[in-house]
C-alpha cells in the first residue's frame, strides 16, 4: 500500500479575470521509505502539487463523477490541519523561520502547533529533548539561542529541517530545499537529507528543477502539462 | 500553546503593539479621571451637605413652627438620629466695615447644637492650627505662628459662644456677634496663593461692627417692618461649599429670632385699659391682661443621623418623629403633609441632577472618543497581520487550524488590552492622586486656573479612584482592544496559507 497517492488531480488558479489551469488529472502514487523528486519547468505545478500533497491546499473538484479526484494518505483522505501537524514536514525553499523565535523556538513550535496546552505539555520534556538532539544533529548545537537572522542561510535551512522532524513525521515534503544555497550548502542539505532519511525511514517528495539534485532521488516523476510522468516525454501516468 | 510564545515574543519585538497598547491606555486613563473627577465632584457635593444641613432638614420657611424643643426631644429618642438643633434662616443685609454691604442668607444657630448636626466648629477659620495647608510648604499661614496662638485661641472661643468680650469700664462684656462665611467679606489680594489669607483682613475685619437687616414678618406671612442690629464679627467659618461660604453669615439664635419676632412673647388680651384719675380725667393705659404665650419659632430643625444611617432612612424616621409630634400639637404647627423635609440631596436635587447628568454625557461623550481606540487597535493590527503574513503561512503549514491562528490575534489584543488597561489605570491613579498638585502646577507654570472654586463650589478638585470604576473602565479598555483585533484575526484566519507562504 502507498504511504500517499493523488489520483486525477485538477488545480486552477485565477490571476485577476483570468484562469490559468495548473494541474489537470495529475496522479502520483508513492511508497513508505520512498524518495520522489518531482521535476518540471518554473510554473509547470510542482509546488502545487507538493502543495495538495501536504494538505496546504484543496484540488478542485474533478470535472467528471466517474473520474473522481482524491488524494489519500495510508489509504485515508488527509485529515486537514492534524495531518500538516503530525504526519508531514514541510522544508520550503526560503525556510520560513520566525524571526522573533530563537532557533530552538523555531524547532520548538513544529510541535506545539496542533496541539493544545495540556498535550504539548505532556509532551514538552521529550520535544526539548528531540528538538536538542536534531539540532546537534544538524550541527546546530551551539547556536540554539540564536535568532534566525543570525545565521547562514544553509544554517537556516537546518533548522528548518529540524523543525520539519520534530514531530517525527512519515513524509517529508521539501519544496526546493537547495534552490536559494550555493552548491556547497545544497550539497551539505542534500546529504544531510540523505543520512536523516536512512536514520528515521522517511518518505520524502523533493520538488525540484535540478536534475543534479534529483538524482539523488529513488525515483523522479516530471510535471509536463499539468499531469505527472515517468518520463519528461512519456505519456501522463494512468489514474 | 504556541500562541502565548507567540503573543510574548510579538508584544516586545515591534513598536506597533507598543502604540496599540499606549492608544488603550491613554483612553482609559482618560475615561477614568473623568469619571473620577466628577464623581468625586458629585459625592463631595452629597457629603459635604452634612457641614452645611447635617443629614435631614424639617423646615417650615419664613414664619417658622413653635414647639421645636418638643421636635428636637422626640427625634433624639430615636436611636438613627445622633442630634438635631433649632436654626432659624432669612434674607437680609449685611454692612460690613468699609461700607460692603451684601444680601446675604442669615442663619441664625445655637453653636453647640449646631456644631454638633454639622461639625461647625471644626471649620472655623481664625484658629491656631498644627499642620499646614497642602501648598504651604514654607509654613506662612499665620495660624501655624505660636506667638498668635492665644489671640487665635480667644477668636477661637468667640466663634464658638457668637459672643466678641469687650472690656469696657474695666469689665469683660460680652457682646453678641455674628461669624461670616469666608468667602463673604472679599478677600483680594489678602489671599496667598498656598489658600491662607493674611492677618491684615482679621485685623481689619474681627471686632469690627457689622450691621445686620431683616424683614420680620407676623405668623401669617404679613411684613412686620425692617429690623437692625449690629454686631460684632468674632470669626469665619468655611463649610467648604463656595456658594455656602460667599453667602451665609451666623448670628446667636436667640439674637434672630428677636429681631424676627419670632421669640417668645406674651398674647394680650386687647389694648390696655384706660386710666383715669380722681377728677376722671385720662392719665394712661394699664398694661392689658395676658392671656398666653406665644412660643418661639424657628424655620428649621437639622437632624444629624447615626454613622451608617442612610439620609432616605433618616429622612423617614424624621417623617414618622414630626407626624406624631404635629398630631400631639395639631393646630399649633404645621401639618406632618405640609412640613418640609429634606435631605441635602432633596435640597439640592437641581443641581446634583445636572452633576449627574453633565457626568453621564461627558462619559459618553469620551466614550464615542474611546472608541477611536477600537479603530485604533483594528488598524494597527491589520498592519502587523499584513506584516506577518508569511509568519501565517508557516503557522498553518505546520498544522495550524484557522481557529488557532484566530485565537493568536485575538490573545494578541486580549494582551494589548490588558497591559493597555493596566497602565492605564495606574495612569489616571497617579493623575488623579496628585490632580490638585498638576492644576497648581499648570496655574505656576502656564497661568492656567482650570478649577475656579466659585464656579466649581470646592476650593480643591475632588477625586477618588473607585475601584469598581476602575475595574469597569479598564474592562472596557480590555473589551475595546479585543474587539478592535476580531476582524484582522478572522482576516489571518482566513488566508490562504500558499499565498500566505509566498508573501514578500
Amino acid at each position: 500500500m502507498p504511504l500517499i497517492e493523488a489520483h486525477n488531480i485538477h488545480k486552477t488558479y485565477r490571476l485577476g479575470r483570468v484562469r490559468v489551469p495548473v494541474l489537470h488529472g495529475a496522479s502520483i502514487s508513492i511508497e513508505q521509505g520512498e524518495t520522489v523528486a518531482i521535476l518540471g519547468a518554473s510554473g509547470s505545478g510542482k509546488s502545487t502539487l507538493l502543495h495538495l500533497l501536504g494538505g496546504l491546499d484543496t484540488p478542485d473538484k474533478a470535472s467528471s463523477p466517474d473520474r473522481p479526484s482524491s488524494i489519500r494518505f495510508r489509504d485515508a483522505p488527509l485529515a486537514g490541519d492534524r495531518y500538516r501537524a503530525r504526519d508531514v514536514g514541510f522544508v520550503f525553499q526560503f525556510y520560513h523561520l520566525l524571526p522573533e523565535l530563537s532557533v530552538l523556538d523555531n524547532v520548538r513550535l513544529g510541535a506545539m502547533v496542533g496541539r493544545s496546552r495540556l498535550e504539548y505539555l505532556s509532551i514538552a520534556g521529550e520535544t526539548d529533548r528531540r528538538a536538542t538532539e536534531l539540532l546537534t544533529r544538524v550541527g546546530l548545537a551551539e547556536r540554539l539561542r540564536h535568532r534566525p537572522a543570525e545565521l547562514s542561510g544553509g544554517e537556516r535551512q537546518r533548522v528548518a529541517i529540524a523543525r520539519a522532524l520534530v514531530t517525527e513525521p512519515a513524509l517529508l515534503l521539501a519544496d526546493e530545499p537547495t534552490g536559494n544555497l550555493d552548491r556547497a550548502a545544497g550539497d551539505d542539505v542534500l546529504d544531510l537529507l540523505d543520512e536523516l532519511k536512512a536514520e528515521r525511514e522517511l518518505t520524502m517528495v523533493l520538488v525540484t528543477h535540478s536534475e543534479r539534485v534529483a538524482n539523488r532521488a529513488d525515483r523522479t516523476v516530471w510535471l509536463v502539462d499539468g499531469t505527472v510522468r515517468e518520463r519528461p516525454q512519456q505519456a501522463p501516468i494512468a489514474p | 500553546m504556541y500562541q502565548a510564545l507567540l503573543t510574548r515574543r510579538y508584544l516586545f519585538s515591534k513598536i506597533m503593539p507598543l502604540l496599540a497598547s499606549l492608544a488603550v491606555m491613554l483612553s482609559v486613563a482618560m475615561e477614568l479621571i473623568t469619571w473620577s473627577v466628577m464623581g468625586g465632584f458629585l459625592d463631595t457635593l452629597i457629603s459635604t451637605g452634612r457641614n452645611v444641613i447635617g443629614d435631614v432638614n424639617i423646615t417650615w420657611p419664613q414664619v417658622g413652627f413653635a414647639h421645636y424643643d418638643e421636635l428636637i426631644e422626640r427625634l433624639e429618642e430615636d436611636d438613627r438620629v445622633v442630634s438635631a438643633t433649632p436654626v432659624t434662616e432669612t434674607y437680609g443685609l449685611i454692612n460690613l466695615p468699609g461700607g460692603f454691604v451684601k444680601t446675604v442668607s442669615i442663619r441664625g444657630v445655637d453653636p453647640e447644637g449646631y456644631d454638633r448636626v454639622t461639625g461647625w466648629f471644626g471649620g472655623h477659620y481664625w484658629t491656631p492650627i498644627e499642620e499646614p495647608l497642602r501648598l504651604d510648604k514654607d509654613r506662612e499661614d499665620p495660624r501655624l505662628d505660636e506667638e498668635l496662638r492665644p489671640a487665635f485661641e480667644r477668636l477661637r472661643s468667640f466663634g464658638r459662644r457668637l459672643e466678641f468680650d469687650t472690656v469696657e469700664d474695666g469689665a469683660v462684656r460680652p457682646r453678641a456677634a455674628v461669624v461670616l462665611g469666608t468667602e463673604v467679606y472679599p478677600k483680594g489680594a489678602y489671599r496667598q496663593r498656598a489658600g491662607f489669607v493674611s492677618t491684615d483682613i482679621a485685623e481689619y475685619l474681627i471686632g469690627e461692627d457689622a450691621t445686620i437687616q431683616v424683614l420680620p414678618t407676623d405668623q401669617r406671612g404679613g411684613a412686620i417692618g425692617p429690623a437692625a442690629r449690629t454686631l460684632v464679627i468674632a470669626n469665619e467659618a468655611q463649610s467648604g461649599v463656595y456658594e455656602i461660604d460667599s453667602s451665609v453669615v451666623y448670628v446667636p439664635l436667640a439674637a434672630l429670632q428677636a429681631m424676627l419676632k419670632m421669640d417668645e412673647a406674651e398674647v394680650v388680651a386687647g389694648p390696655g385699659k384706660l386710666v383715669v384719675d380722681e377728677n376722671g380725667e385720662p392719665v394712661g393705659f394699664a398694661a392689658p391682661d395676658t392671656v398666653d404665650v406665644s412660643p418661639a419659632r424657628v424655620t428649621s430643625v437639622l437632624v444629624r443621623g447615626a454613622d451608617g444611617v442612610d439620609p432616605k432612612e433618616l429622612k423617614l424616621a424624621c417623617e414618622q418623629s414630626y407626624a406624631a409630634f404635629s398630631d400631639e400639637r395639631a393646630g399649633d404647627v404645621p401639618r406632618a403633609t405640609s412640613i418640609i423635609i429634606n435631605t441635602w440631596r432633596d435640597q439640592n436635587r437641581t443641581l446634583i441632577a445636572a452633576v449627574e447628568k453633565e457626568t453621564a454625557l461627558v462619559l459618553f461623550i469620551f466614550g464615542i472618543v474611546s472608541l477611536t481606540s477600537i479603530f485604533l487597535v483594528l488598524a494597527i493590527f491589520w498592519s502587523m497581520v499584513s506584516e506577518k503574513t508569511r509568519d501565517v503561512g508557516i503557522l498553518r503549514a505546520l498544522g495550524a487550524s484557522k481557529t488557532g491562528v484566530a485565537w493568536l490575534w485575538v490573545r494578541y489584543g486580549l494582551a494589548i488590552g490588558t497591559a493597555g488597561s493596566l497602565f492605564g489605570v495606574l495612569l489616571a491613579y497617579a493623575v488623579i492622586s496628585n490632580i490638585n498638585e498638576i492644576h497648581d502646577f499648570l496655574g505656576e507654570a502656564f497661568g492656567l486656573v482650570i478649577w475656579d472654586p466659585s464656579v466649581y463650589y470646592f476650593s480643591t478638585i475632588p477625586s477618588d479612584l473607585d475601584p469598581v470604576k476602575a475595574a469597569i473602565i479598564a474592562a472596557a479598555g480590555l473589551l475595546s482592544s479585543t474587539v478592535g483585533a476580531l476582524v484582522p484575526a478572522w482576516r489571518a484566519a482566513n488566508m490562504d496559507p500558499v499565498q500566505a507562504l509566498r508573501f514578500e
